[in-house]
């Protein structure tokens, strides 16, 4: 085969992948799926649209951002660091699940999901929201708008969203630091 | 397959299509033709057992209720659950290497296909391996009888539909089958065709009439209707159905020709004591859009002949038994199959539907490696299943002064597109629920599934009902609005009750509650409020109109063709392992089952097993079509003490709930009454020397009830599960049943030996197991792989297959209100709130309920206001339809935060689950139609409305 590549070195939850030889013109969520296996960052549309498929991009100014990565060139990321899904709740050395973050344990437990294809992008956009948060407080009657803000873009065919809203209100309502008390 | 729904009958179908007494086929467990089947679904013990995964956790059961849906922690993590995240490296016993498929597909249906060009795949771009029917064709490699013909369009033959599947490309590496993609999309080169012929022209799918004249009151003898005489059915004369010649004593559709002629003549000269109104509607093709896009994985191993494919799929068992029965009868050397079903998302889509069929070519040409075939979304909108567009003229009659509706008629057509799939069964369903909770004295319904070039339909959520009921609810609120009645008193005149009859001239089963629902509706703040606070908003908000709709529907849920079969073991420990044929489609089946387990075993299944199609220990036969057999047929067959008209039904038709719990529950109450509760007495009449403390007290078992898991009795002490099953298991008691069940419209039920006492439950077919410490005796009759004894049942009672005309189903009722402003700037509409009221018997899980009205309100306001696709040439079967174009309801669309539900109580602590999941999309559509008409007084009657046509309306 002599197709054309590229190299490219990522840092994926924390562990760096590389110098990786990445075909000219595949998408990031190609290099994840085929080359990293982590395909639980999913493909909804190859257009940017759903968001099933974002992962967090971490800057060197700490701030995040969710990426669409079915949109997204491999490329984008080289030198990059970035979160997916399978980064989000905590692991031990084996793999194993220890605990869960507080957007995934929220999302369990007010079941804000049905088949799950879209939970991944839900658990990201809500953790970039969070940590936002954290950096900004907002103010408790600016909550609801600004969920739906963060979330807006995220499509699910399964939920109607009341439930994925409601968890992320509720956790922001209840987690301390991230609203302005009394405004 | 025939396809399995509510009154489907072969003989609906045209005549040229009908299929003889001959078309059987047996399927033995784990055996199809002669090819094995073993199937190990994706997350269940029989794969961990292989690759150590565990997608299913315990569920924590808090006080009676469900504290987390038990696939919730390996969807939230990122878990591998879906078919789409298998590669080949994903299951250890495959070669090590992944090839990818590719489909070419036809995006003209008018002229002859002539050949595909691939100069422009030079290169490394150039497939690995090119498929086309030719290659099938030299293997006798043909689809299930279900899909119709051409896996792959041979050249020289006009495509039947848009999109139609012409060659399989493979490679054996990802990237350059990525960068292939890229150079064939959108590109109209590649394809080469011939002389223009036009589309195919054929005969509708199928086309059926149903006429009912009523006695003089809703409960009294019909003079007509199907369930006495029979549905009315047409010849076909181009292309077209030809209604038999009215005869009030001729044949059943000359009779029913009669009256339905009758009827329109009674319309046609209608005193003015009546309003007569008859109106057109449309509503939408339309995609499912489940976001996990059709895939299929598939290695074909030579050597040994095996197959093996990991499929998302609603029917898992109609894959395995097409799969087996497909390579059966083609050339290629086939011993085992060995099927992997996958959790997944479908709505319909993915029940019955192609994809695994072309998985399945795609692996057998991979030159030894596993093939992975994934639609990107635009090939998922060209050949994902589609939502029938209906057109409906609906006609009804209503007395002024009663405000009592007299008569209704529709002519309905549902365009099918190129393959039939389930397009008889949706129209058919469509004609039968069109009457939406109301009574009727008079009814005609036509309706014909029309075959087109426009890609093929499935069945899509709400299977038909969805549209034709739609039509009514905009029908009956304009008519109530005619009168100057309110339009929910009016619906509530005109409600069905308990006892009266249907369309179809039968009592529905059980205590109809669309009345309960009507009232909760009509006293609901939102409604009795809405005139006041239209006035109010319309003044506070210049260019915005306020409106409030409503809507009120019910509808079967199941298909009248209902199987399924469960297993239950008490391990010694205690611990309780679930095996289920029912497949987790996202609605939460796998934890609505472990949970019924709570009713005779104190709490939920702790191990489960879901989409499980081999069953060593019950083996269970059926043969012929249980929607059209003759009832001589069904007794002859039925003395064949393994035969049922029915093995497994897909998950479709909200029948988890209902149905599968069903049999959960049986195998559970078998372990309680035959291992637990003996087990229970033991402990309380004897133990110790001379026995214990309830040595003569009689306790029977409607005494014991089951609190915080342990089992208690009058004054007696509470047993731990464990304890039971410990004892059970020493006594060599029933620590293990399989059933099956089997519902048209009722349970079978049987008579089996255990221990030589009759037992009578409502299954038709059982085997159980003895704990260890049971005789030898009793252990040489468990002659099963897992040691099982199967018992033959000495007698059956199975539903008579004249049900399968009553369509008299289990009906769940719902009503919603909608609130919204409609922007007169942009037309756009606002949902400002909705409210849904359901009845759905006792509840499962209640937030697993709560989140489908939800899920279900999101689908219906996306086919109300925003989702749409073009049948032919600009649709999506030129392969260039997305999400930018096809716009599905964003957080913002919905009312998020402002939108409130209702469940009423159960009739009793005993009334079953009843399915929801379908009827909770379809009312917010007309509600908001209506809601609309109040806002702006113009009433839209197709689907979707758009900004664009509000504007216009609004002039």
């Amino acid at each position: 085969m002599t197709l054309a590549t590229r190299p490219l070195t990522v840092t994926i939850n924390g562990r760096t992948h590389g110098p990786l030889d990445v075909p000219e013109g595949l998408m990031m969520i190609d290099v994840l799926h085929e080359m990293l296996d982590l395909t639980g960052s999913h493909f909804g549309c190859g257009q940017g649209i759903c968001h099933a498929c974002v992962v967090i991009w971490d800057r060197d100014d700490h701030t995040s951002e969710e990426v669409p990565t079915c949109i997204t060139g491999a490329d984008f990321f080289d030198g990059k660091r970035i979160r997916t899904i399978e980064g989000i709740a905590q692991r031990n050395d084996t793999g194993e699940i220890v605990a869960l973050s507080p957007v995934q344990q929220a999302f369990l437990d007010r079941f804000s999901f049905q088949c799950g294809y879209c939970t991944p992008g839900f658990v990201n956009a809500a953790t970039v929201l969070l940590e936002r948060l954290q950096r900004a407080p907002i103010a408790r009657k600016d909550v609801e708008t600004t969920v739906a803000s963060a979330l807006g873009d995220h499509i699910c065919r399964c939920t109607g969203y009341v439930r994925y809203y409601q968890a992320v209100r509720d956790l922001i309502l209840a987690t301390p630091g991230l609203t302005r008390d009394g405004a | 397959m025939i396809p399995k729904v509510a009154g489907f009958s072969d003989k609906m179908m045209p005549a040229s299509r009908r299929q003889g007494p001959s078309r059987r086929h047996v399927l033995r467990t784990g055996l199809a033709g002669a090819v094995a089947v073993y199937l190990a679904p994706l997350g269940s013990r029989a794969f961990a057992a292989l690759f150590e995964e565990q997608l299913l956790t315990a569920p924590t059961w808090n006080g009676g209720k469900l504290k987390s849906r038990i696939d919730g922690i390996a969807k939230v993590t990122g878990e591998k659950v879906f078919a789409r995240d298998i590669r080949a490296r994903d299951m250890p016993h495959w070669p090590q290497r992944q090839a990818h498929a590719l489909v070419l597909r036809l995006t003209r249906a008018d002229r002859i296909y002539a050949g595909f060009d691939l100069s422009l795949l030079d290169g490394d771009l150039k497939p690995d391996r090119v498929v086309t029917a030719t290659d099938l064709d030299r293997e006798g490699l043909a689809f299930p009888d279900f899909y119709g013909e051409d896996i792959l369009l041979p050249e020289g033959k006009t495509p039947a539909y848009l999109g139609q599947a012409a060659a399989i490309l493979i490679y054996q590496d990802f990237a350059r089958l990525r960068l292939a993609k890229y150079k064939l999309a959108f590109n109209d080169a590649v394809i080469r065709y011939g002389a223009v012929t036009g589309p195919l022209q054929r005969d509708p799918w199928g086309s059926s009439r149903f006429v009912r004249v009523g006695g003089k009151t809703p409960y009294q003898d019909d003079v007509f209707s199907t369930l006495k005489q029979g549905p009315v059915l047409p010849t076909f004369d181009r292309h077209q159905p030809v209604w038999p010649q009215p005869a009030r004593d001729g044949d059943v559709g000359a009779q029913g020709m009669y009256y339905a002629k009758a009827i329109e003549d009674e319309l046609a000269h209608a005193s003015a004591d009546w309003l007569v109104l008859t109106h057109d509607y449309a509503t939408q093709s339309g995609d499912t859009a489940a976001l996990e896009p059709d895939n299929a994985n598939g290695w074909y191993d030579a050597a040994k002949q095996e197959l093996h494919l990991v499929v998302p799929t609603q029917s898992p068992q109609e894959v395995a038994q097409g799969a087996a029965s497909m390579l059966g009868k083609s050339r290629i050397g086939l011993k085992r199959l060995f099927l992997h079903p996958c959790f997944t998302v479908g709505y319909g889509s993915k029940d019955h539907c192609s994809m695994p069929y072309y998985g399945l070519v795609a692996a057998l040409f991979g030159d030894g490696s596993p093939v992975r075939l994934a639609n990107d979304r635009f090939e998922q909108f060209q050949t994902g299943l589609k939502r029938h567009a209906f057109s409906m003229r609906h006609t009804m009659a209503v007395e002024r002064k009663t405000g009592l509706l007299q008569a209704f008629c529709a002519g309905i057509t549902a365009n099918g597109g190129g393959r039939a799939n389930s397009s008889v069964a949706v129209t058919m369903v469509g004609a039968t629920s069109a009457e939406s909770v109301y009574y009727f004295p008079k009814i005609d319904v036509a309706a014909t599934a029309i075959a087109s070039r426009a890609i093929d339909c499935g069945s899509a959520r709400g299977y038909g009902a969805l549209e034709t009921m739609t039509a009514t609810e905009l029908m009956v609120d304009e008519i109530a609005v005619a009168l100057g009645l309110d339009p929910i008193a009016f619906r509530l005149r005109n409600v069905l009750k308990t006892g009266m009859k249907n369309g179809q001239g039968a009592v529905p089963h059980g205590t109809q509650r669309a009345e309960t629902v009507l009232e909760k509706a009509r006293a609901h703040a939102l409604w009795t409020g809405r005139a006041a606070r239209k006035q109010a908003y319309d003044a506070a908000h210049p260019g915005k109109y306020y409106g409030v709709g409503f809507a009120c529907i019910q509808r079967r849920f199941g298909n009248g063709a209902e199987g399924s079969l469960a297993k239950i073991e008490l391990a010694p420990d205690g611990r309780i392992t679930l095996s289920h044929t029912g497949t987790e489609i996202g609605t939460g089946t796998s934890s609505g089952q472990a949970v019924a387990c709570v009713r005779w075993l104190g709490r939920p299944a702790d191990h489960l097993d879901m989409a499980v199609t081999e069953w060593p220990d019950l083996p269970v036969e059926t043969s012929g079509d249980p929607h059209a057999m003759s009832q001589a047929e069904q007794d002859h067959l039925a003395m064949n003490p393994r035969w049922s008209p029915t093995y497994a039904s897909a998950s479709s038709a909200s029948n988890s709930s209902y149905y599968f719990t069903h049999t959960t529950r049986e195998a559970a109450r078998i372990v309680f009454r035959h291992g637990v509760w003996p087990a229970a007495l033991a402990i309380w009449k004897g133990g110790t020397v001379g026995g214990g403390p309830a040595r003569s007290q009689v306790i029977r078992p409607d005494d014991a009830i089951w609190k915080d898991g342990y089992l208690t009795g009058p004054g007696l002490e509470p047993l731990a599960l464990s304890r039971l099953a410990r004892e059970a298991h020493a006594r060599g008691l029933v620590v293990g049943a399989v059933v099956h069940g089997f519902n048209r419209w009722q349970w079978a039920d049987a008579e089996f030996m255990i221990d030589g006492v009759p037992v009578h439950a409502p299954i038709d077919a059982l085997a159980i197991r003895y704990g260890a410490g049971a005789s030898a005796a009793k252990r040489a009759l468990a002659t099963t792989p897992n040691r099982y004894q199967v018992l033959d049942r000495r007698t059956v009672s199975l539903p008579p297959t004249q049900n399968n005309d009553a369509m008299v189903g289990y009906n769940t009722a719902v009503g919603t209100l909608a609130e919204l402003a409609v922007d007169a700037a942009t037309g756009k509409v606002a949902l400002l709130t909705h409210h849904t009221i359901l009845e759905c018997g006792n509840m499962l899980v209640p937030d697993l309920v709560s989140s489908q009205i939800q899920g279900g309100a999101a689908s219906g306001i996306g086919l109300a206001l925003h989702e749409e696709l073009p049948l032919y040439e600009d649709g999506p079967g030129d392969g260039t339809w997305n999400f930018n174009r096809y716009h599905l309801p964003r957080g913002d669309d919905v009312a998020v935060w402002a939108q409130t539900t209702e469940v009423l109580a159960p009739l009793s602590d005993t009334e079953p689950p009843k399915g929801m999941a379908e009827v909770v999309m379809i009312p917010i559509i007309p509600a908001i139609l209506n809601g609309v008409a109040h806002a702006i007084g113009h009433r839209f009657r197709t689907l979707p409305v758009t900004p664009d046509q509000i504007l216009e309306a609004l002039g």
